[in-house]
């Protein structure tokens, strides 16, 4: 399985909540596979705390070998080369997590045939390898993004399934740049389509997941007074009425990640320890994580909307 | 009249090379007629296929024009120049490798000849100058700098270019990793005969072989040896990683479906192709010898079978014993 995760806006903690996922599948026994395509800003190194082993990297990341610099990437053991003490002691029966890291400083770049079909070379042999699959592409419609679509799109990809998660934050624009970049002319159905995709099939392969969305029932907000409670409900419900209108509602949304310090701050993996040893994190965060990553290999939550 | 020095074949005091294993992504095994399809390389010469004692097919050789610096373990930087030979094989139509060798003479001239002279050569890589062999022989086991001469560049490009083939659907019947095996053959000391020096598990799916070979051993052969080996250690890798992924036990009890689903490919795809020394000659088939003293390959293989065959029986009972476990 191939999931894509895409975002209209940068900020909307995209990579470090698909970073998480892949983390969660990968406990769960699966061989999950991270692979980072914001060429623009590579930020895994840091979500997963594997600084050091990047170095020697710069030459060897995703961008050199698509522009066909190298022949094959390099890959990071995250179990292996972390430097996060916790993610160190790899937990019994989990699986492999690799991520393949960008190339320092490797900017956008126009895609030609040849990088394309090095493109579906490594996606196809990826999918081999790893149960699951996670893409981090650049923010907006990007030229990462234009060149999975017309991956996926391609004949020697027809078996591979793939999915998309499109993160935005729980705000106006947000919601409506979302619904953009999935709707819009030019966005990812119509650009899908236009590279071969079957517009329904494609549609029913795309969810959202709300990122950083504050919830009024929580702890955290029930020092305020009763005035701004009824207010962030009302914002809510109009939230969500926005949505809505934009295609973009309750039942095409794959899960919903609260607001989260340690997201925002920090930008790392949660672990079960920052919850229950440290405390930093909020149990209601990672539950949201688990869960979400549960349902990316669920049907019964990829039905038709 | 002796021979004028630019046309004698030189003696070879090193031979290496590098192979790629991998499971072929396709939903059905490739009969004996798609497998030559699928390694007709040349359009002047068809795949090499057999079906005693299995299904095998083997591409002619490809060659790759060099001239770059040898890998070395103590910084010499020898240029080397010639042809790298590369091939493809398919084990019952299932299990792909590509691999990659040359081998080179103990002294090359000190300037580079006319590119005819070395085409005339298939699969040799002559230095310019002499050649330090020990160190190149623990360079290309190590893995040399970027632009140094990798015969794993060359067998990974032709493995790329087959992985393209239309033939294959690109649906593998189960996730499993390609390996690595790189291999570098040395003279034996006068007198000796071959010898398997060591063989590693290097990195997760590296591995390296190191022989000790009377010379003029024909590296086509020594390839075919590790071909052979590379092969088998993909199978032993790839089943213990299959079981490696199943929980067993009374937690996994409630999901019987589990582990025969994730046993299952291991019966349909791979417990049929142990078979080693199949295609090695006889000179050279005793080279396996060591590893089946140990660590014992085919009776690691065999605990193995016989762990999957037990399972699935036991996962095909109904599972009365459930009832008596302990509630913990």
């Amino acid at each position: 399985m191939l999931v894509f995760a895409a975002s209209d806006k940068g900020g909307t903690g995209r990579s470090v909540t698909s970073a998480n996922l892949a983390y969660q599948r990968a406990l769960t026994g699966d061989h999950v596979a991270y692979v980072d395509f914001d060429f623009g800003s590579p930020t895994a190194a840091a979500v997963f705390d594997v600084p050091g082993a990047m170095r020697g990297t710069e030459e060897r990341g995703l961008h050199s070998y698509l522009e066909g610099e190298v022949a094959e990437p390099a890959r990071i053991d995250v179990w292996r080369q972390t430097e996060h003490p916790l993610l160190r002691a790899r937990p019994n029966q989990s699986g492999r997590l690799v991520l393949f890291p960008g190339d320092a400083g490797g900017g956008e770049f126009a895609i030609g045939e040849e990088s394309l079909q090095r493109c579906i070379d490594l996606l196809l042999r990826l999918n081999g390898e790893f149960d699951v699959t996670v893409v981090d592409l650049s923010a907006g419609r990007s030229y990462a993004v234009d060149m999975v679509l017309a991956a996926t799109a391609h004949p020697r990809m027809r078996n591979v399934p793939f999915r998309w998660l499109v993160f935005h934050r729980w705000t106006r624009q947000h919601v409506i740049a979302a619904s953009g970049l999935v709707h819009a002319d030019h966005g990812i159905i119509g650009g899908g389509v236009e590279r071969g995709h079957d517009k329904e099939a494609l549609e029913a392969a795309i969810r959202f997941v709300r990122a950083a969305v504050p919830d009024p029932e929580s702890p955290l907000w029930s020092q305020g007074s009763p005035a701004q409670a009824a207010w962030m409900q009302a914002c809510d419900e109009a939230l969500r009425r926005l949505a809505a209108e934009h295609a973009i509602g309750d039942s095409v949304v794959l899960g919903i990640v609260p607001l989260e310090p340690i997201l925002q701050w920090r930008e790392q993996l949660i672990t079960e320890e920052d919850v229950l040893a440290t405390q930093i994190a909020n149990k209601e965060t990672l539950e949201a994580l688990e869960e979400i990553a549960r349902r990316l290999t669920d049907d019964a939550h990829w039905g038709r909307p | 009249m002796a021979p004028r020095e630019s046309t004698r074949t030189p003696r070879a005091v090193l031979a290496c090379g590098e192979i790629r294993t991998c499971l072929l992504p396709a939903r059905q095994a490739l009969d004996i007629r798609a497998a030559a399809q699928l390694l007709a390389l040349r359009a002047d010469e068809r795949a090499l296929t057999s079906e005693r004692p299995g299904l095998y097919a083997r591409s002619s050789d490809t060659l790759t024009g060099v001239d770059c610096p040898l890998p070395s373990a103590n910084g010499a930087r020898v240029r080397a120049v010639g042809t790298v030979a590369a091939r493809a094989a398919l084990t019952e139509g299932r299990v792909l490798q590509t691999s990659a060798r040359f081998h080179l003479p103990a002294t090359g001239p000190d300037r580079r000849r006319p590119w005819g002279e070395y085409l005339v050569r298939p699969g040799v890589v002559e230095p310019l100058g002499k050649l330090p062999h020990e160190a190149v022989a623990q360079g290309v086991l190590g893995g040399g700098r970027t632009g140094d001469l990798d015969a794993g560049l060359i067998a990974e490009g032709l493995l790329t270019r087959l992985l393209r083939h239309p033939l294959l659907d690109q649906r593998p019947p189960f996730r499993s990793r390609p390996t690595r095996l790189r291999w570098a053959a040395l003279p034996a000391a006068p007198g000796e005969g071959f010898r398997l020096e060591r063989f590693t598990l290097a990195e997760d799916e590296l591995r390296t072989v190191r022989l000790r070979v009377p010379e003029d051993t024909p590296a086509a052969g020594l390839a075919a040896l590790c071909e052979d080996l590379a092969l088998h250690d993909w199978l032993l890798t790839t089943v213990v990683r299959m079981l490696d992924g199943v929980r067993l036990g009374t937690g996994a009890a409630r999901d019987t479906g589990a582990v025969v689903r994730t046993l299952r490919p291991a019966v349909d795809h791979l417990l049929h192709l142990w078979m080693p020394r199949a295609r090695v000659s006889p000179e050279l088939a005793a080279l396996w010898d060591p590893l089946e003293e140990r660590p014992g390959f085919t009776r690691q293989w065999r605990t193995l079978v016989q762990r999957i065959r037990d399972q699935l029986t036991l996962h095909a009972i109904p599972t009365p014993h459930q009832e008596v476990e302990p509630v913990p």
